[in-house]
């Protein structure tokens, strides 16, 4: 049992237990942001130096290689770029400071456990940690809206862990273990692939996860959760636990599942269409605009889950790299949204016009990361839908790749629709619209990743491929 | 090692650029001058490296000292690879770069001073000069186009860096639309390209072209759409118009747009893609009409104008397509057999390129003066100004050498290499020739206009000038870089450049002046120079009357043909903006509301369901679960 | 597909049993087997038993909950405590240093509770 191997884990809870006793004993709060980010740091520089280590620990139950690693570190990454840009917007809650980041914290690790165990009930654990994290994340502005989006995202969320549980106790009560390995070991041993048992706790697993990374018909709380959460803990909710939905699918259907998954291609072929069509479609009449970027956010999990049903080493490599590139550019875009909107003190589209002549820079910045959104080079967002639809294309999926296409060209409308706005509208006053360096320094930061691996995709996708080939050895 | 350094050339500026947005600016935003200093420096270690390279390519085999290429991008079959050239193309436009930005950014330090935006003016200018020297050394049509959008972009930035400005914010996004319309042309081209070659690779293009695998139809297309890249990047007829207008950025930055970035690039593409472009004679010939008739054209517009920039502006895109010119000529001379291979595709490329070389000297040190001009009186319209000599002898000195070496006269810059272009001309394409030639009588005429009204004469501005404190000579900061490039406007067109190009082209101090040739142009531009002296001068002749007497074709003169009031009402306004929009409009109208419409008329209780989900009730979200997995599972057994 | 056939049988017949619980009383009201005859008794909330005082919903302050949560979290560190100490001299010092990480991180909410005042009434 090697705890290096943990190592980015425990430095990462140690940072945020530290977080919470210096806020009892400290009197500079601002150092607690910092703290927070340096503690992200370190965890992140454990995790590098556990790059090209391919091994088990803890009895199997946790899985260090450079799949874990790549997710691990996208989740740092996008904590810090949290943790960072909420520097301002924290002053909100500021007597909950540490307890903000604290949570964050909390939630990145489980996230973390997600991607890199491998047994049911350790995920299950991981997978409440990141959630009750992110609960109480959601509802910490205390006002109406955010009280209503954090109970929601509570009892919904409780919803889908019974289901997730059921799924796993049938799973478990067919193949009688919880390690993912040994369930692929005793389904094809005991030739259950076909029975209607495993196949109903496979469907209630799908469920579960489902609801993590927003797939229709489990995205109905997206909407609202979005809206109602403070804009960082959005901003977390639509990349990081994404990911995580993700990484922990890829998981159990590449090392558990595998034998049954190719019968699965369809199944999530078809969630993916209605899933980027809904999402488009209902974006498209939407006023406000964090809740575009919910209906936003459940299409582009329809393009990712293209990748699920391609199933090839390839199409998984395009769904790191998709998330990678999807995460830089939602971060992006709620991060100017954040500073546009604490002083404008409004979501809605129509209040951002103009925006250009008020804050050209965030402005810009948000235009950038809605064409990238959109899929228009040279930016990020282009290079991973070509990645991701050339996967879905080499796994013979034309008709799936087709109506996405249609479904970007939908999107670009909504998408550039507030563009036009903030470009070509009238200001509605002079006032200058300024922000924080922390903001700042987040936003240049997506931006300059966006138009990278817009540009010079390779520097990540090389990483991604060699991150997919960990299944398929 | 070389490799490094190469590279380095353009990843400096972009270094400079992110120093300054991401260090800089959020954290030292009280000191701006250390973006201005980082910049300088960023931009001398490119220009150190560039003359570095140039010394290098010179010594090199074939003239070319690195031809990389790395691969960017495998997505299955489709391998696209990077890479930069140094041969002696790229040497040439990168020490030209260099020089002409690095005296650009010590002069803004002067320019500039005092603007809220500093540090954004020299982060952009960073990002700008390393995109235009990336654009220079990319081998390859793809990495080129991506520089080549890094410039339009930079230029829409700088042009409309006082966005507060209506007519600001409106000339920047004129310019980043209508080059637009070229980069489209553009792109398609590079695709088509690729898709009938499977390659990006411009050295490998060249070799199709030239042994006649790529030709017909196929590559008179992709020639003349890589030429309407090339027609909206450097403004030429029909897409002009953005130049003029483009004014509103700050002087600097349309010296550097004028003189070596963004508008030559259009000219060092074509260069660049000579050899495939000069192998379809349509398009060849496409190249030098458009050229010839653009250098009229924009001449003649320049006689009038009374804004000093805009007839800088004018007298640039005829200088451009003098360039054209040059090149369409040694095409079309090689089009029709009367030059080897050989030596024409040094020759086009030679002609061109030397004369981008001194105009880029001579053209930011007129823009660059006139901006010294206005420092002083705070003002661009030569009405208000007069009698400058007197006070500001060093803008004046520097000026009118400047517009001696624009007019052609023996033996500063512009003589050498406007005469290599008429000799070529003459040689291939005698009407466009005569066109040229009436070009040089029009371009001393509007050159020497504006010298007799800005410093001649009286003082008519009335007001005091900007600062408020009386007229007064520009400050060390600004003269400095003006006396630089006066010297090399003088001395520029001796140097051998179209040697090193590979073309064998004989210089000889007054050799040149036994061809009757250079007679001819030379009394041509001392006619120009004597009838504006006449005019503005002496006052023999009155401005007005002419202006009377020639009635319909002075306003149409100064109303530039009309063709801005025809793209705006017919073209840009009405079709690129308002058309797309209403287009979009329409979608949102009839097909997507149609298509939600429908969807609820058609299943209308699955209608009804939407809309109660949208309410938020909470039993509704945990119903939806369940029934997805009911669909699921219902599905799973029924395919199963 | 038998224990889904169980299941199946099971389905049909529970659902039957509850459709038919509902709608026997309807059917035999509507047939008229079943008489009519309403008096006030009949409309009362509990037909025997005491009305309720007050409202049904009565709120506790919600510092008992505080007090509750901490009882379950230092309830459930005993559940571990327990068995760990019956079997410590086996697990030796490993044993001893897990149980003291575990420790210390309730130890910290116990802090972080008492500095934020949650154990004063007032």
């Amino acid at each position: 049992m090697d705890l290096y191997l943990l190592s980015p884990e425990i430095s990462l809870l140690a940072t945020a237990l530290a977080v919470i006793l210096l806020d009892l004993f400290v009197k500079e709060k601002w150092i607690l942001g910092w703290v927070s980010v340096t503690g992200v740091i370190v965890s992140a520089i454990f995790a590098l130096s556990l790059w090209g280590r391919v091994e088990t620990s803890f009895g199997g139950a946790l899985a260090v290689d450079q799949f874990s690693i790549f997710f691990s570190l996208l989740f740092l990454g996008i904590a810090a770029l949290i943790l960072i840009s909420s520097t301002e917007y924290s002053r909100k809650f500021a007597a909950f400071r540490a307890e903000y980041y604290a949570l964050v914290l909390l939630a990145t690790t489980g996230m973390m456990l997600l991607a890199s165990t491998r047994e049911l009930i350790s995920i299950f654990v991981a997978l409440e940690l990141t959630g009750i994290s992110l609960y109480v994340l959601a509802g910490f502005l205390k006002d109406a809206k955010s009280s209503e989006a954090g109970l929601k995202y509570l009892l919904l969320g409780a919803v889908a862990s019974a289901v997730l549980l059921y799924g796993m106790a049938l799973v478990y009560g067919l193949t009688g273990t919880t390690y993912l390995d040994e369930i692929a070991a005793a389904i094809s041993s005991q030739g259950i692939l076909g029975s209607p048992a495993l196949l109903m706790g496979i469907v209630l697993l799908v469920a579960g996860f489902g609801f993590k990374i927003a797939a229709v018909p489990f995205q109905m709380w997206v909407p609202d959760v979005y809206e109602g959460a403070p804009t960082p803990v959005t901003a977390y909710l639509s990349v990081a636990s994404k990911a995580a939905g993700f990484a922990v699918i890829l998981r159990i259907f590449y090392e558990a599942l595998g034998p049954a998954s190719l019968d699965w291609g369809m199944i999530f072929a078809v969630l993916a269409a209605i899933t980027m069509t809904i999402g488009n479609i209902v974006a498209l009449t939407q006023k406000n605009i964090k809740r575009m970027l919910a209906y936003s956010s459940i299409a582009q999990a329809g393009y990712i889950m293209i990748g699920l049903a391609a199933f090839t080493a390839e199409a998984s490599s395009a769904i790191m790299f998709f998330l990678a590139c999807y995460a830089l550019t939602n971060l992006g875009a709620f991060i100017a949204i954040i500073a546009i909107s604490n002083k404008i003190n409004s979501d809605e589209i129509a209040d951002y016009s103009g925006m250009v002549r008020r804050a050209p820079l965030f402005a810009l910045a948000l235009a950038l990361c809605l064409i990238s959104l959109t899929g228009i080079p040279p930016t990020a967002g282009f290079m991973a839908k070509i990645y991701i639809f050339s996967a879905g294309v080499n796994a013979d999926l034309l008709w799936l790749v087709i109506i996405a296409v249609i479904n970007s060209v939908i999107s670009a409308y909504y998408y550039l629709r507030v563009v036009r706005v903030m470009f070509l509208g009238e200001p509605l006053s002079e006032e200058r619209v300024h922000a924080s360096s922390g903001l700042r320094i987040a936003l240049a930061i997506t931006c300059l990743g966006v138009l990278l691996l817009g540009i010079y995709p390779w520097i990540l996708m090389k990483y991604s491929e060699i991150a997919a080939i960990t299944f398929l050895p | 090692m070389p490799n490094i350094a190469v590279w380095a050339i353009f990843l400096l500026p972009f270094l400079s650029f992110l120093i300054i947005g991401l260090i800089l600016r959020p954290f030292f935003n009280n000191r701006p001058m250390l973006s201005a200093y980082t910049t300088i420096i960023a931009i001398a270690g490119s220009l150190i490296l560039s003359i570095w390279a140039l010394i290098a390519v010179n010594g090199a085999e074939n003239h070319v000292l690195t031809d990389v290429s790395y691969q960017w991008l495998s997505i299955g079959d489709l391998v696209i690879n990077i890479g930069i050239t140094m041969d002696s193309l790229a040497a040439i436009m990168v020490v030209t770069v260099s020089t002409i930005s690095l005296l650009v950014q010590i002069y803004s330090i002067g320019y500039m001073k005092g603007d809220g935006g500093f540090a954004r003016y020299f982060a952009f200018m960073s990002l700008f000069t390393g995109s235009m020297l990336g654009l220079v050394m990319a081998n390859n049509l793809l990495f080129l186009f991506l520089f080549w959008e890094g410039v339009g972009l930079c230029s829409y930035l700088l042009i409309g860096f006082w966005f507060h400005k209506p007519s600001a914010a409106r000339a920047a996004m004129k310019a980043f639309l209508v080059t637009r319309i070229g980069d489209f042309g553009f792109l398609v081209a590079v695709i088509f390209l690729y898709v009938k070659t499977g390659t990006f690779d411009i050295g490998e293009l060249h070799e199709l072209a030239l042994a006649g695998v790529l030709g017909g139809t196929t590559l008179t297309l992709a020639a003349i759409g890589i030429f309407s890249g090339a027609v909206g990047k450097s403004g030429q007829f029909p897409l002009h118009t953005w130049l003029p207008d483009a004014m509103e950025g700050p002087t600097p930055v349309s010296a550097l747009i004028h003189a070596a970035t963004m508008v030559t690039a259009g000219v060092y593409l074509i260069a660049r893609m000579f050899p495939m472009i000069a192998s379809s004679e349509t398009a060849i010939t496409v190249v030098a009409i458009i050229g010839g008739f653009t250098a009229i054209f924009a001449a003649s517009m320049g006689l009038v104008a009374t804004d000093i920039k805009r007839v800088l502006a004018f007298s640039t895109i005829s200088q451009l397509g003098y360039m054209m010119l040059g090149m369409g000529a040694v095409g079309m001379g090689y089009a029709s057999g009367a030059i080897d291979e050989h030596h024409a595709m040094a020759l086009g490329v030679a002609v061109a390129i030397f004369h981008l070389f001194t105009h880029a000297f001579f053209k930011a040190l007129l823009f660059l003066g006139s901006g010294s001009v206005s420092h002083a009186t705070g003002t661009f319209d030569m009405r208000k100004m007069g009698g400058l000599r007197k006070i500001q002898p060093w803008t004046y000195a520097t000026f009118l050498i400047g517009s001696l070496s624009l007019a052609g006269i023996w033996p500063l810059a512009g003589f050498w290499s406007k005469e290599g272009i008429l000799h070529e001309a003459n040689a291939y394409a005698p009407v466009l020739f005569w066109l040229a030639m009436i070009t040089v009588f029009m371009t001393a005429f509007y050159m020497f206009r504006a010298v007799f009204l800005t410093f001649h004469g009286e003082y008519r501005g009335g007001e005091e000038g900007s600062h408020g404190h009386g007229l007064h000579e520009s400050p060390k900061i600004i003269i400095i870089p003006l006396v630089i490039l006066a010297v090399f406007a003088v001395i520029a067109g001796w140097l051998p450049v179209g040697d090193f190009l590979g073309a064998d082209v004989h210089f000889s101090f007054f050799g040149a002046l036994t061809s009757w040739l250079a007679w001819v142009s030379l009394i041509f531009g001392f006619a120009g120079i004597l009838l504006a002296y006449a005019i503005y001068g002496r006052k023999l002749l009155s401005a007005e009357s002419i202006g009377k007497s020639l009635g319909p074709i002075y306003t149409l003169l100064i109303r530039k043909y009309f063709i801005d009031e025809l793209y705006e009402r017919i073209f840009l306004m009405r079709f690129l903006v308002d058309g797309v929009f209403v287009v979009l409009g329409w979608i949102d109208a009839h097909i997507v509301d149609g298509a939600v419409n429908g969807v609820a008329m058609v299943t209308m209780t699955g209608g009804k369901v939407m809309r109660r989900l949208e309410t938020g009730q909470l039993q509704v979200y945990g119903l939806a679960i369940f029934v997805g997995i009911l669909a699921i599972v219902a599905f799973l057994f029924m395919f199963n | 597909m038998d224990n889904f056939g169980y299941i199946g049988i099971f389905l049909i017949l529970s659902i039957g049993f509850a459709a038919t619980m509902i709608l026997l009383p309807v059917t035999l009201r509507l047939l008229h087997i079943v008489p009519r005859k309403p008096n006030p008794t009949k409309y009362t909330t509990y037909e025997c038993g005491m009305e309720t005082i007050g409202k049904s919903q009565v709120r506790f302050n919600f510092r008992y909950y505080y007090f509750a949560l901490l009882f379950v979290i230092f309830d459930i560190q005993v559940v571990f405590l327990y068995p760990w100490a019956v079997e410590l001299s086996q697990l030796k010092l490993f044993g001893l240093v897990a149980m003291m990480v575990f420790v210390l991180i309730i130890m910290v909410g116990f802090v972080y509770a008492w500095k934020k005042g949650v154990l004063k009434w007032k």
